[in-house]
């Protein structure tokens, strides 16, 4: 009866932990995959282990979060403790009241905690701002910089204000287990107050620092919520590099780097238990156990001249460890630096590196997630990027906000290389403020394995018999704007009727449950997997796609006759944007033909540059030694009597935007 | 000797005034103002509009911490019972999965419950859909997992089991064990010593589970986006579109945040005040 | 002379009965209050030189506090602290010439047993030397030589290198004893630290704490709530209620001549009953007069009467000065406690002899068996065995709890 009880609760248990782990197993098992899938199995490899070191996001991010949790744990740790110690020596009203407050950060939300500091941040930025003109503007001798940002500071503070807490709640424990009487005993025996803290309070209760510390350490690693609201534009933690992958497609590498870590935390644990485990037996046997070669060095060691020695090597590490995080801060900080802010997958990013090493300004690239976000970054106050990369609307919206800086076209003379075509368009008819980056079109993608017809009509996306399998497109201006092609409306119009009846068209469908879901980036593994049949795009993204779909997927690409939008996403630099000599550097460099041909093959967007779009053919035969297929280079470069059925985006009136914002809302709230 | 070590104390108590106590009353300020400064309630009058989301979030996250209730409390139980090795070895098992970033773990989840994905083609490898479709007539290709419900509720056990097991094994696990064995001997049986001894003494573990579950949750984003595919919109995505999506309005943003933080706490002190009553109950 | 305000009692050097030697430790006019409430009351007390002195008291009396202002743990809300005469009131308790010995031994558990004894040694202390100021440290061959020489006047040779949770609660006692010996202290601070020890374990060391304290000739103040402790080992002892201090004297001064009913019913055991003096040498209660040795009392003024179990003779009725009925009977292995009921009054009697439930006995008490204490506060509160057992059970739950909040109130 016994036994069959204990057989039952393992099997159950077992079950947990297989729950828990098969996710991390199938992480794992795709880590070595041939092939750049995480569902599909093409033969082991170690290969994304070795382009894992190649991958600069990724190998960045890596940085910055052990970085900043290794700073996080060690500051919050010391704080943490000493806070502890000062909260009990209080009357234990007052620190009842205190430990209230202390337990806010890990009763909160982590949301609500990161927005929260962000808010704050941006708030103090702002009143420093005037207060450090004020104090630039009454004296000469000193001058405090006035524009502070999100950044790594702020990230490693707001790390630290939700460690603190954890340590305080570990250490709490064994303070208040500690017989009061022992800091009296080592005072009593000669101590001051201070070498009683160092030669017993510290002794006793190491258990709770080191558990403390271990908490706060993984805390940090796997934080990604408050790092999100808090680490502004220039940094970016591991955590933030695979939300911006998991909208698109995480490449192999971050399970790479993830498994990598994930046994090394593995191997420490199992150390750690294991000693653990023997020293408990030790002490269960009562016998005088031996010393181990640590405690014999230790032993020997304690001789004073030996103490000396030991102290020197102590004070030669924490000043070796100071000046290492000096040295990589200020490495990064005094080298020349321009911080680009793009899309996900928007760039060859070998070219970041051939700037790199012509120029030595170092380049922050990072990346957001659409037009929307980028603006509400901005407007924030989180982001101090020099150059940014919105499309059309976005661009007239932040020149008619007055957020663009004018450019200096004499220190960009490839900008002769864009096409007319591209220039003085709508959204910059002087042509002051942008430099084209690419151009493209969005249209229909569909499985045609899924689909029994030709799709040639928007009609599609609203069809019942593709229920449960089309993606809207998350982002209200496209999805509002292909439903006014579809009624044959402007995508510029004004006129809330016809907005409403767009919506309508949507909303009808989307309660029909046409709609699988509402994606962005997400599209990617959605349609190569197969998971969807019908989804709306941009050119560029398909033919990656298709690159990589999987077997049995066939993807095709269409304008519907109905017409559609086809836009330009183009380079402008930020109003007061400090570094903006390397900004115009960066600009002209990534307008020249090489660029562009490398862009385009990387990316597959077209390239506004005029020689660049002409010579990709041949420089793509050079490349694969095979001729470029004419429909797939129509699909990138849509030809004439294509964009002739197309039209850009202009940036709405304020109230039109609203009403998008407010249907958009509507919707997601179905 | 007791004011100066209180001293210590005091950077702290400067360090949570600034970090802990000032950016939420940023919250409020922000919650009760427009964006050029005036003070208004309309941030709060808009809020109908989400009342939807507003259920929605609360009715999964308490679907979830029901769960993970479910399944943390015997699990936490049956391993307090186990020897001193493997209970060990089980917490650090139950700790380990936080090393693998939560994105991952939760797009994981994404390539096994996808329509093509590694459940479905699981199903029909081992010829379900074959099985259902002959006997129901049915032309079933695949069940429809990913972007739902449950989904989403299933990325949220998934995500915060442990946070429900830890709290209430440490309290089961530092138990009297004499307390069981003085239930025994007057006469209780295993399901009565549970259900009047265990239970009841293991509440506060329960409860910081359930704290610990829900918070999260209840205001989770990227869950929902990468499960649920954007269409189970959750108060967290609400907030995270107010300040760093389409939706640009922090004081709306600001608002929902306050709103959901009073819930919550209102929640917690009402499910806390129960606990302690139910304390007091069994002690009398 | 010194005046107790708070007591109101005057202390005689005379009355002591202690030999003039040199004072080393005074305590002048000393209060304490915790959150506005007196815990030492107006304290006037000193402390010879080789003197093993015992504060004696129920828990909350004050003798821990008293304990802790001498070690330095605790500043004295007003009065003065004076060690051979200079005020250390300031001095923290690292810098004082004074060892503790803490109640619960307080050895520190990430130490063996040698490191423990050795702390207070390889503390470097700063001296000054010739006006600067430098760190001294003790040579590590006379560490050792020390601690081992400690070790073995406490017993514990051969201990060093165990662990302090390898060590039983005897061991530990004598290990935070070495501890505190190691550094040579003038005075040497023990807080009931035989508390935690079984009675046979106790009895040993307290043989043992008297040998130590008079092989090295150093001061020993000790605290403890367990007055046949206090009367075994104690020089001096000192007993304190409330704050105050109630009576110091020697052992046998406190327990013959007790000063008022919660001395004479601290130490020991005492029927304490109302009486009235009616000249000297004459007292009266249960309406009638009995010869005593007391004088200097007022024409008929009332008066406590204490007599102690063990000085009544139990003689049969017809030959008694009183009469009475056995009430209860309880062996105690050397006598039987036997309680007597005298017209409703209960006394508790203590004889070799065996008389049963219901006899009607006779006693006579002796003018030396009988000891008069002026009225005090503490008149009426105690010395009836009208409930004895229930009595005691209370005391000692009531005493239990007391200690319990006296740890948390202190901390």
């Amino acid at each position: 009866m016994k036994k069959f009880d204990r057989g039952g609760s393992r099997f159950l248990i077992g079950l947990m932990f297989l729950f828990l782990y098969l996710p991390i197993l199938l992480l794992i098992i795709f880590s070595f995959n041939a092939g750049d899938s995480s569902a599909v199995w093409r033969g082991f490899s170690l290969h994304w282990y070795s382009e894992l070191f190649h991958n600069r996001l990724i190998m960045e991010s890596l940085y910055s979060t052990l970085l900043v949790s290794l700073l996080a744990t060690a500051i919050s740790t010391a704080a943490g403790t000493f806070a502890a110690i000062g909260l009990y020596s209080l009357s234990r009203r007052k620190r009842d009241a205190l430990l209230v407050v202390n337990n806010i950060p890990m009763m909160n939300a982590d949301i609500v905690t990161g927005v929260s500091l962000c808010l704050f941040f941006v708030a103090f930025f702002q009143g420093w701002g005037s207060f450090a003109r004020w104090v630039n503007g009454m004296q000469g001798a000193f001058q405090l910089p006035t524009r502070l940002t999100l950044g790594f500071g702020t990230l490693l503070l707001a790390h630290i204000a939700f460690n603190i807490p954890y340590v305080i709640l570990n250490v709490a424990p064994r303070l208040r287990q500690m017989d009061k009487n022992l800091v009296d005993a080592a005072q009593d025996l000669g101590c001051t107050w201070m070498q009683a803290f160092w030669r017993v309070i510290l002794p006793e209760i190491k258990p709770g620092i080191v558990s403390g510390a271990l908490i706060a350490f993984t805390m940090s690693v796997d934080d990604f919520v408050i790092s999100y609201f808090t680490a502004g534009s220039s940094t970016s933690t591991l955590a933030m590099a695979i939300y911006g992958m998991t909208k698109r497609r995480i490449t192999p590498e971050i399970n790479a780097v993830s498994t990598l870590l994930f046994l090394t935390v593995l191997l420490l644990l199992v150390i750690v238990n294991v000693r653990e485990a023997r020293q408990e037996r030790r002490g269960a046997s009562m016998e005088p156990r031996k010393l181990t070669w640590m405690e014999k060095l230790a032993v020997r060691t304690s001789t004073p001249r030996w103490r000396w020695v030991k102290r020197g090597a102590g004070a030669a590490l924490a000043c070796g460890f100071v000046a290492v995080v000096i040295f990589l801060t200020g490495a990064t900080s005094s080298r020349p630096v321009v911080n680009v802010c793009s899309w996900g997958e928007y760039i060859d990013t070998d070219l970041i590196t051939q700037f790199e090493e012509e120029t030595g300004i170092r380049v922050n690239y990072q990346t957001v997630e659409s037009n929307e976000t980028l603006y509400s970054l901005l407007k924030s106050g989180g982001a101090d990027y020099d150059v940014v990369v919105p499309s059309d609307y976005m661009i007239a919206k932040l020149l008619e906000e007055d957020m663009l800086e004018e450019l200096d076209y004499g220190n960009i003379p490839n900008f002769s290389l864009i096409d007319d075509r591209f220039k003085h368009l709508s959204y910059d008819p002087e042509n002051r403020y942008t430099v084209p980056y690419t151009w493209g079109t969005v249209g229909l993608i569909y499985n045609a394995n899924m689909v029994e017809e030709e799709i040639t009509s928007w009609s599609a996306l609203y069809d019942d018999k593709y229920a449960g399998n089309v993606l809207l497109i998350n982002n209200s201006r496209d999805a509002l704007g292909i439903a006014l092609c579809y009624l044959g409306y402007s995508v510029n119009t004004t006129d809330e009727a016809e907005i409403r009846e767009a919506y309508q068209v949507i909303a009808d469908a989307n309660r029909r449950g046409v709609f699988q879901g509402k994606v962005m980036d997400e599209v990617f593994q959605k349609m190569e997997g197969g998971n969807a049949a019908i989804a709306t795009y941009y050119a560029g993204d398909y033919l990656s796609m298709v690159d990589n779909q999987a077997d049995g997927v066939d993807l095709a690409f269409v304008i519907p006759e109905e017409g559609s939008n086809w836009f330009v996403d183009a380079m402008c630099v930020l109003k007061d944007a400090p570094h903006k000599t390397e900004a115009e550097m960066w600009i002209n460099f990534i307008a020249s033909t090489e660029a562009n041909l490398a862009n385009m093959d990387y990316i597959w967007y077209a390239s506004p540059n005029r020689e660049a779009l002409e010579q990709y053919p041949a420089y793509y035969e050079e490349l694969y030694g095979e001729e470029l297929d004419q429909e797939t280079y129509e699909i990138m470069a849509a030809p004439p009597e294509v964009l002739e059925r197309c039209e850009v985006y202009e940036n709405l009136p304020g109230e039109t935007q609203k009403l998008y914002s407010q249907l958009w809302v509507e919707l997601g709230t179905d | 000797m007791k004011n100066k070590r209180a001293l210590f104390a005091v950077p702290y108590v400067g360090w949570m005034a600034l970090f802990v106590v000032a950016p939420i009353v940023m919250v409020v300020i922000y919650a009760f103002t427009t964006a050029d400064g005036g003070v208004t309630m309309e941030n709060f009058a808009s809020m109908g509009t989400y009342a939807s989301v507003f259920t929605r979030s609360f009715w999964l996250a308490i679907l979830a911490t029901l769960i993970c209730l479910l399944i943390g409390y015997p699990a936490a139980y049956f391993i307090s019972r186990e020897g001193p090795r493997f209970q060990r070895v089980a917490m650090m098992l139950i700790m380990l999965p936080m090393w693998m970033n939560f994105l991952l773990r939760t797009y994981s989840w994404m390539s096994v419950l996808e329509n093509n994905g590694l459940l479905n083609r699981f199903f029909s490898a081992i010829g379900l859909f074959t099985l259902i479709n002959n006997i129901f007539g049915t032309e079933l290709e695949y069940f429809t997992m990913i972007n739902t419900q449950g989904a989403v509720v299933l990325g949220m056990v998934y995500n915060y089991l442990p946070f429900m097991i830890l709290p209430i094994y440490s309290v089961i696990e530092k138990m009297d064990g004499s307390l069981v064995e003085a239930a025994r001997d007057l006469g209780a049986g295993s399901a009565r010593v549970f259900r009047k001894v265990i239970l009841p003494l293991s509440l506060p573990g329960v409860l910081s589970g359930v704290t610990m579950v829900f918070v999260p949750s209840v205001s989770t984003f990227a869950i929902s986006r990468l499960l649920g595919g954007g269409t189970q919109m959750m108060l967290g995505d609400l907030i995270e579109q107010q300040f760093l999506g389409g939706a640009y309005n922090p004081q709306l943003g600001a608002a929902i945040s306050l709103v959901m933080m009073v819930i919550v706490v209102v929640c917690m002190v009402v499910m806390n005040h129960f606990g302690e009553g139910e304390e007091q109950a069994v002690m009398l | 002379m010194l005046r107790l305000r708070g007591g109101d009692i005057k202390i005689m050097e005379k009355e002591r009965g202690r030999i003039m030697s040199k004072k080393l430790i005074s305590l002048a006019d000393c209060c304490v209050a915790f959150d506005g409430e007196l815990v030492l009351d107006h304290i006037n007390l000193y402390f010879n030189d080789s003197e093993f002195l015992t504060l004696l008291g129920p828990s909350g009396c004050g003798k821990t506090t008293t304990l802790r202002i001498i070690g330095g743990f605790l500043t004295p809300t007003s009065g003065e602290v004076l060690f051979d005469g200079v005020r250390i009131n300031d001095i923290p308790p690292n810098q004082r010439q004074v060892n503790t010995v803490f109640q619960r031994y307080a050895l520190f558990p990430h130490l063996n047993v040698f490191e423990n004894v050795a702390f207070g040694l390889r503390v470097p202390k700063t001296e000054t030397v010739e006006g600067r100021k430098k760190k001294v440290k003790i040579p590590e061959e006379e560490i050792r030589q020390r601690v081992l020489e400690m070790l073995e006047v406490v017993s514990l040779k051969g201990f060093e290198n165990r662990r302090i949770t390898e060590l039983s609660g005897g061991q530990q006692q004598r290990v935070a004893i070495a501890r505190a010996l190691v550094n040579r202290p003038k005075v040497l601070l023990l807080d009931e630290p035989l508390g935690a020890l079984d009675l046979r374990l106790r009895k040993d060391m307290q043989s043992e704490l008297k040998r130590i304290q008079q092989q090295l000739g150093i001061t020993f103040i000790y605290v403890t709530h367990d007055q046949e402790e206090a009367l075994a080992m104690s020089d001096t002892i000192v007993v304190m209620d409330q704050g105050r201090i109630q009576q110091i004297g020697t052992p046998e001064d406190i327990y013959n001549e007790p000063k008022n009913a919660f001395v004479a019913d601290f130490i020991g055991e005492s029927n304490i009953l109302d009486g009235v003096m009616h000249e000297d040498f004459v007292v009266e209660f249960f309406n009638r007069k009995f010869k005593c040795l007391d004088k200097g009392f007022g024409p008929m003024e009332p008066v406590d009467v204490v007599i102690r179990p063990e000085d009544v003779d139990i003689v049969p009725p017809e030959k008694g000065q009183l009469r009475g009925t056995v009430a209860s009977v309880t062996f105690k292995g050397v006598h039987y406690d036997t309680i007597v009921d005298f017209k409703g009054f209960k006394w508790l009697i203590q004889t070799t002899d065996y008389h049963p439930e219901g006899e009607t006995i006779g006693i006579i008490l002796n003018p030396d068996d009988i000891h008069i204490m002026r009225k005090s506060e503490y008149s009426g509160m105690f010395g009836d065995y009208s409930s004895y057992s229930e009595e005691y059970d209370e005391l000692e739950d009531v005493s239990l709890l007391e200690e319990d909040g006296e740890g948390g109130d202190e901390e």
